[in-house]
C-alpha cells in the first residue's frame, strides 16, 4: 500500500484539533461572555435534569442541551466522541440486558436514563469548549478556588502542545529505530504489542526531559511572583479586572432560566414517567 | 561607578552533592557593567548567577557559607520575590520559562503577581522597547526561537530591575537572532544603565559587546578584567575551552601584538600594518556528482493550520544529492529545511511529487524500513537518548535488525566518536559536545547511505562545535552522503562542498561554500552572518574569499612576501 | 586552587538538607505528575480502545506513570497533581467534563495514588511496585464498582425494576473490573513500573534539585501529620461515595411510587448536597490544619534522613 499524506486522523490533525477545541477558535455565543456567566449557566443546566424524572422535561432539557451544542459551535471530534460514546453504552447495555431476559421496558429505562446524562453532557461541552483555558482559570480564580488549581488549568493547555509534539519526536524516534515485527501475526497482535510497547517506552525519555523542563519553569515561576501572588491579595484583583458581567451575559441566563423554567411547565402540563 | 554586586568567601554547595559547586567565590560588579561569566563545564558559572536573584540558597536550599549583597540587600536575608525585582534572570532554556499561553499575559504575568498597580504601563514600555506588539496576540509556543528569548527578555524587564543576567543567550538561537538580542542588551546597558551579566561561550560576542570578563575554574573566579586586557589573554581563555575570535588568531599569526575586538578594528589593524593580500590559489573541495544517492521530483509539501487551510512549506523541488556531496542545507526559519530533511527520512511522504532514496521510493516503504538507508537525526539530543546509557541506545537499531556482528559496530562506532569510557553513562548526563557526538554515533551505527542531520552544531561552545566537525569531516569515509541543516557558517565554511540555499520552500542557489559568501544578498535573506575569517577578508578585498584562518594568513604572508 | 588547599572561608549560614519540601519543590512535583499524566491521557485518547463486545479492552489508564511519580517523589503532591492532569488536559480540553462525578473521579484516584505511594517504601522493590499497581488499580476501581453493584443490590429488593438491568449491570461491572487489574493494572501498570521505576530512581531527581529516595526513610512532604490525614482521607471517601449515590439516585428512585417522590425526593437530595458540602468543608479545615506549621523540621526526620543518606552514600561506593 502506497503511502500517502494524510490530514485526517495523524497525529497532526488531532493536536490541531486539540488546540482548535482548546483555544476556542471556531469562535460561539460562549466565547464573548464572561467566563463566570459561562459557569453559572453551566451549573444550571448540570443540575437541572437531576430533579426530575419526567420525561417531557427531560427532553425538552436535552432539545435546549443539543441548540446549546450547535450554539457553541463544537467541534466534530468532540462531538464524535460524545455521540459514539453514548451509542455504544446504550447498544451495549440493550444486548445485555437482552441476554438476562430483559424487554422493551429496559430500553426505555435506560433512554430515559441517557436522556439525562446526554443533557448535561452537553452543556458540558458547549460550555467547557467555550472557555479558552486562561478564562476558564481567571474563572476558577475569582470563586476563589485553590490557586494550583487556576494555574495548573492554565499551564496545562499551555503545556499540551509542547509535550503532544515532544511525545511524538520520541515515538518516531523508535518507530524509526526499534525493529517492528516482520509479519502483524493474528488480528495483528504482533503490531499492537510493538505499539503498546513502543509507546511504554517512549515514557522514559520523556519522564526526564520534561523533569528538566519543569524544573526550568518553577524555577521562573518562583522569580515572577507566583508563590509570592498566593499571599499577596492586589495581584489577585489586578488580574481579575477585567472581567465584566455584560447584558449580555445577563440576557443569556435570563433566556435560559425562562427556557428551564419553561420544560418544567410543559412537562406539568403533559407530564409522561416511564 | 558603586558596587552592585558583592560576593565574598561564599560557598555552596547542593544537597546530596559530594563537593562545594563554590568555593570562597569573592566578586565585586560595577554598576552599569556588563559582564560575561566565562568558564568551562561545571566551573559553577550557572550556580554562581543563581546566587544573585537568590535561587541559591532559597530554592535550591544547600550548604550556604558567605555572603551574596545585591543593591544593598544580603540575599540570605531576602527571598526570591524581594530580589526578582533587583534582578532578572532570562534561562538558556528559555522556552520552559513561558508560563502563559501569550505574549502579553507571559509579559504581564510578574508585574500583576506582585500587584504593581502601574503593571499596563510597565508591560506596554518594555514591549515597545523590544518591539514586541506585533507579536502581543501569539501563543508563546509558537513562538520563533529569537521571539521567544525577547519575550523572556521583556517578561523579567517588566519588573525593571537593576541588574538583568542571561544564560548563553547564543545557546539555543541563530546567530543573526544572537547578534540582535545581544545589540538589545547593549542598548539595555548604555541607554537605560542596568547591569548585564551573560554567561558565554563564543569570545566573538564577548570581544564585540561585554565590558568585563569574568573566568571561572573550579568553583572560583579566576580573575575578573577589563574586556580589553581579557581578550589579550588568549592563552589562558583557550585553556578553560574559550578559542580566541577568528580575528585575534589571524592578528597573532602574523605577528600583530594588539588584539582587536571586531571585524573592522581587525581590519584596519592590519591595513594600518601595510599587510595585504595576494591572490592565492585555494584548494578547491571537489564534488564527484556521478551517483545518485537520493532525489525529489517536484516535491510539494505543507502543513495543516488551525485555521483549517494547507500552509505549503516545499513548492516543487527537484533536487539531485550525489555520493561524495557534503550538502549544507540553509535558509531562515520557516524555509523549509527541517521539512525536506523528515521527507528525506521517510517520516512523512510529499503531497504530490516523489522522494526516491537509493532507488526506493519514500512511499512504498514504512519509516522503519527507511531508517536502513537514510537515518535522521533530531537537532535536541535529548529527544535521541530512548534508552538509559549512550552504548544501548547506539545498539537499539543494529540490535534490532540483528545486523551481522552488531556489538563490533557498536564498539567501533563509539570509539570512533571518541565516546568508549563514556558508553555506559546516560546522555543526559554529557556535556553538550559530547551529546552531540553520541548521537552521531546512533545514526552512524544505523550504517546509512544517506545522513541527515539538523543542526548539528548549535548550543555547542566553539571547541565542541569544532569536534563535531571534525567527525562529520571522519564520516566521509562511511556515509556516501550527508546533509546539515544548518545555520552555523563555520560549519559550512570548514566542511561543506555543496550549499543549498532554501526560500520559501524553493531553492534560491545551489552553489559552493565560496561563492555563497560572495552573494551577501542570499546570507541576508537567509539569515546568515559568514565567520568573522571571511568577512575579514571581504573587508581586505580579498577574491577568492578565505574559508579558515589558515587561508586568510597564507593570504597575507603571500601579500608580504612579494 | 585545587581541592586538598580548599577550606570554607566564609561563616555556614545553612547545614544539612532540610527533609521537609519546599514550596516550590512541591509545585514542581505537583505540576510534573500533572504534566505527564495528562499526557499519558491524551495519548489514550488518540488510540482507540479495541471494544471486545460491551467491554472496553482498551488501556483505560497508564497507571504506571502517576505510579512512577508517587513512588519516586512526595506521594501526596504526586497523587495530588495527577488526577488534576487528567482532568485539565482530556475531560475540560474534550469537554467531556461531568461535573460532579468527575469530582468523585479525582478524589477516588488521589486517594488511590497516594494509599499506594506510601505502600512503596522503596522504589527498587518489584514487590511492592507490584502491591502499589494493583493497589491503585483496585482502590479506584472499586470503589466505583462497588457503588454501581449497590445500586444493583438496591435494585434487586424491588422485583417489578427494570429486569435484567441489575444482572447486566453486575456482570459488565464485574468484567469491566477484571480487565482493567489485567490491562491498567499489570499489563500497563505493574509491568511497566517494574522497569521504569528503578530505572529512573537516582537519575531524575538530581534533574529537578531533589534527593533521591532512600529506602525505609520517612516520605519526603509526607501527608501533613497522620492523624489529619486519616480524617481527610475518610472525609473524603464519604463524599466521594456520596457523589457517585447522586447517580445511583436516578435508578434507585424508581424504587419508589411518584408520589412519594414528589414528596421526599427532593429533599433526600438536598440531605446529600448537604452532606457533601459539609465534607468539601471538614476536609478542608483538616487539611488546613494540617499543613499549618509545617515549616519547622522536625528533629527526629532529619536524623533519619542523615543516617540514611550515609547508607545511600555506602551503596553507591558499593556499586
Amino acid at each position: 500500500m502506497a503511502r500517502k499524506q494524510r490530514d485526517i486522523l495523524s497525529v497532526e490533525w488531532i493536536k490541531l484539533e486539540l488546540i482548535r477545541t482548546a483555544y476556542a477558535t471556531r469562535g460561539g455565543l460562549f466565547t464573548i461572555m464572561d467566563p463566570r456567566a459561562v459557569i453559572i449557566w453551566y451549573a444550571i443546566l448540570a443540575f437541572v435534569p437531576w430533579f426530575t424524572h419526567n420525561v417531557t422535561v427531560l427532553a425538552g432539557l436535552f432539545v435546549l442541551g443539543a441548540i446549546s451544542v450547535v450554539i457553541a459551535r463544537v467541534g466534530p471530534l468532540v462531538l464524535g466522541l460524545f455521540i459514539i460514546g453514548l451509542g455504544f453504552e446504550i447498544i451495549y447495555l440493550v444486548i445485555a440486558s437482552l441476554m438476562f431476559g430483559g424487554n422493551w421496558e429496559t430500553l426505555i429505562a435506560l433512554g430515559v436514563l441517557n436522556l439525562k446524562l446526554g443533557a448535561v453532557s452537553m452543556a458540558s461541552m458547549a460550555a467547557f469548549v467555550s472557555l479558552d483555558p486562561e478564562k476558564l482559570s481567571d474563572a476558577l480564580l475569582s470563586f476563589r478556588a485553590p490557586h494550583l488549581l487556576s494555574f495548573g488549568v492554565s499551564y496545562g493547555y499551555r503545556m499540551l502542545p509542547i509535550m503532544v509534539e515532544e511525545f511524538n519526536t520520541v515515538f518516531d524516534g523508535y518507530r524509526l529505530r526499534m525493529m517492528a515485527p516482520d509479519k502483524p501475526g493474528f488480528l495483528a497482535w504482533r503490531t499492537i504489542v510493538h505499539w503498546g510497547k513502543m509507546a511504554v517506552l517512549s515514557f522514559y525519555p520523556i519522564f526526564l526531559n520534561t523533569a528538566k523542563n519543569v524544573r526550568t519553569t518553577v524555577e521562573a515561576l518562583e522569580t515572577r511572583g507566583f508563590t509570592y501572588a498566593q499571599s499577596d491579595p492586589r495581584g489577585r484583583k489586578l488580574r481579575l479586572a477585567y472581567l465584566r458581567i455584560t447584558p449580555l451575559d445577563v440576557a443569556v441566563l435570563a433566556t435560559t432560566i425562562i427556557l428551564v423554567v419553561g420544560c418544567f411547565w410543559l412537562g406539568a402540563a403533559f407530564p409522561v414517567y416511564r | 561607578m558603586s558596587p552592585i554586586i558583592q560576593v565574598s568567601d561564599l560557598s555552596f554547595r547542593y544537597p546530596g552533592a559530594g563537593a562545594d559547586t563554590l568555593r570562597n567565590v569573592n566578586l565585586t560588579i560595577e554598576r552599569g557593567d556588563f559582564v560575561a561569566v566565562v568558564g568551562g563545564n561545571g566551573s559553577g558559572k550557572t550556580t554562581l548567577c543563581k546566587t544573585f536573584n537568590g535561587l541559591v540558597p532559597h530554592y535550591w536550599a544547600g550548604d550556604f557559607a558567605g555572603e551574596v549583597i545585591v543593591d544593598g540587600v544580603d540575599t540570605f536575608e531576602s527571598g526570591v520575590a524581594e530580589l526578582s525585582a533587583k534582578v532578572g534572570y532570562v534561562y538558556q532554556d528559555f522556552m520552559n520559562q513561558l508560563v502563559r499561553p501569550t505574549v502579553r499575559d507571559e509579559v504581564a504575568f510578574g508585574p500583576i503577581n506582585f500587584g504593581h498597580p502601574d503593571h499596563a504601563e510597565r508591560v506596554a514600555e518594555v514591549m515597545e522597547q523590544l518591539d514586541l506588539e506585533p507579536l502581543a496576540g501569539r501563543f508563546t509556543w509558537a513562538l520563533s526561537g529569537g521571539q521567544a528569548h525577547t519575550t523572556a527578555l521583556a517578561a523579567v524587564l517588566a519588573l525593571r530591575p537593576e541588574i538583568v543576567v542571561v544564560d548563553e543567550p547564543v545557546a539555543e538561537l541563530d546567530p543573526a537572532r544572537a547578534h540582535e538580542i545581544y545589540r538589545s542588551l547593549q542598548w539595555l546597558n548604555e541607554e537605560l544603565g542596568l547591569t548585564i551579566i551573560t554567561i558565554e561561550h563564543h569570545a566573538e560576542f564577548i570581544a564585540q559587546y561585554t565590558k568585563s570578563v569574568v573566568l571561572m575554574a573550579d568553583g572560583a573566579p579566576v580573575w575578573h578584567l577589563d574586556i580589553d586586557e581579557a581578550v589579550n589573554r588568549t592563552g589562558e581563555l583557550a585553556e578553560h575551552g574559550i578559542p580566541a575570535p577568528q580575528v585575534v588568531q589571524v592578528c597573532s599569526a602574523l605577528g600583530v601584538e594588539r588584539s582587536p575586538r571586531d571585524v573592522d578594528t581587525a581590519a584596519s589593524l592590519l591595513t594600518s600594518r601595510g599587510l595585504t593580500a595576494a591572490p592565492v590559489e585555494f584548494a578547491a573541495r571537489p564534488r564527484e556528482a556521478r551517483c545518485v544517492v537520493a532525489q525529489t521530483v517536484d516535491v510539494h509539501h505543507g502543513y495543516k493550520t488551525v485555521a483549517g487551510d494547507v500552509l505549503p512549506v516545499l513548492r516543487g523541488l527537484n533536487l539531485e544529492l550525489y555520493a561524495g556531496d557534503r550538502i549544507a542545507l540553509v535558509g531562515g526559519n520557516g524555509s523549509g529545511k527541517t521539512t525536506l530533511l523528515k521527507q528525506f527520512a521517510g517520516l512523512s511522504v510529499p503531497r504530490s511529487g516523489e522522494v526516491v532514496i537509493d532507488g526506493v521510493n519514500t512511499r512504498s516503504r514504512p519509516p522503519g524500513k527507511l531508517s536502513e538507508i537514510a537515518a535522521y537525526l533530531y537537532q535536541h539530543p535529548q529527544q535521541m537518548f530512548l534508552k538509559d546509557s549512550i552504548r544501548n541506545d547506539v545498539a537499539l537499531f543494529p540490535s534490532g535488525r540483528k545486523f551481522e556482528g552488531w556489538e563490533a559496530i557498536v564498539d567501533e562506532v563509539l570509539r570512533r566518536v571518541k565516546l568508549a569510557e563514556f558508553a555506559d553513562r546516560d546522555g543526559r548526563g554529557l556535556s553538550g559536545g559530547q551529546q552531540r557526538r553520541a548521537t552521531l554515533a546512533i545514526g552512524l551505527a544505523m550504517r546509512p547511505k544517506l545522513l541527515l542531520l539538523d543542526e548539528p552544531t548549535s548550543s555547542l561552545d566553539v571547541s565542541s562545535r569544532d569536534d563535531v566537525t571534525s567527525t562529520l569531516a571522519d564520516l566521509a569515509q562511511v556515509i556516501e552522503c550527508t546533509v546539515v541543516a544548518t545555520h552555523d557558517m563555520h560549519l559550512v565554511a570548514e566542511w561543506a562542498n555543496r550549499v543549498i540555499v532554501l526560500e520559501g520552500g524553493e531553492v534560491a542557489a545551489d552553489v559552493d561554500p565560496r561563492t555563497l559568501f560572495t552573494r551577501p544578498d542570499l546570507l541576508t535573506r537567509a539569515r546568515l552572518v559568514p565567520p568573522q575569517v571571511v568577512m575579514l577578508g571581504a573587508r581586505l578585498g580579498m577574491d577568492p574569499l578565505p574559508l579558515s584562518v589558515d587561508e586568510l594568513v597564507a593570504s597575507l604572508h603571500a601579500g608580504a612576501n612579494v | 586552587m585545587t581541592n586538598s588547599h580548599y577550606e570554607r572561608a566564609g561563616a555556614l549560614r545553612t547545614a544539612g538538607v532540610n527533609p521537609r519540601l519546599s514550596t516550590p519543590q512541591k509545585l514542581m512535583v505537583f505540576v510534573l505528575s500533572m504534566a505527564l499524566f495528562g499526557l499519558a491521557n491524551i495519548i489514550l485518547e488518540i488510540i482507540p480502545g479495541p471494544h471486545i463486545g460491551p467491554v472496553d479492552m482498551g488501556v483505560s489508564n497508564f497507571i504506571f506513570v502517576p505510579l512512577t511519580m508517587v513512588a519516586l517523589f512526595s506521594p501526596f503532591w504526586a497523587a495530588l497533581g495527577a488526577p488534576l492532569g487528567e482532568i485539565v488536559f482530556v475531560d475540560l480540553l474534550m469537554g467531556d467534563f461531568s461535573g460532579l462525578s468527575e469530582l468523585e473521579g479525582y478524589l477516588q484516584m488521589f486517594l488511590a495514588l497516594y494509599i499506594a505511594g506510601s505502600i512503596i517504601r522503596n522504589p527498587r522493590s518489584k514487590v511492592q511496585i507490584w502491591v502499589g499497581a494493583i493497589t491503585v488499580i483496585v482502590i479506584d476501581k472499586f470503589l466505583s464498582a462497588v457503588v454501581d453493584l449497590t445500586k444493583v443490590w438496591i435494585g434487586l429488593e424491588d422485583a417489578e425494576f427494570v429486569e435484567g438491568l441489575p444482572e447486566s449491570i453486575l456482570f459488565l461491572e464485574g468484567l469491566g473490573f477484571g480487565v482493567d487489574v489485567v490491562i491498567s493494572g499489570i499489563l500497563f501498570g505493574a509491568i511497566p513500573a517494574m522497569w521504569l521505576i528503578p530505572a529512573l530512581h537516582g537519575k531524575i531527581e538530581p534533574l529537578m534539585g531533589m534527593r533521591p529516595r532512600v529506602p525505609g526513610e520517612p516520605v519526603p512532604g509526607d501527608a501533613p501529620r497522620t492523624g489529619w490525614f486519616v480524617v481527610v482521607a475518610i472525609a473524603i471517601a464519604i463524599g466521594s461515595a456520596f457523589f457517585s449515590f447522586l447517580e445511583a439516585w436516578d435508578i434507585e428512585v424508581g424504587v419508589f411510587e411518584a408520589e412519594f417522590l414528589e414528596q421526599y425526593g427532593m429533599s433526600f437530595l438536598w440531605v446529600a448536597f448537604g452532606a457533601i458540602a459539609l465534607t468539601v468543608v471538614v476536609s478542608l479545615v483538616a487539611y488546613w490544619l494540617g499543613t499549618r506549621g509545617k515549616e519547622q523540621p522536625d528533629v527526629g526526620a532529619a536524623d533519619a534522613v542523615a543516617k540514611a543518606e550515609a547508607e545511600a552514600r555506602k551503596e553507591k561506593v558499593d556499586a
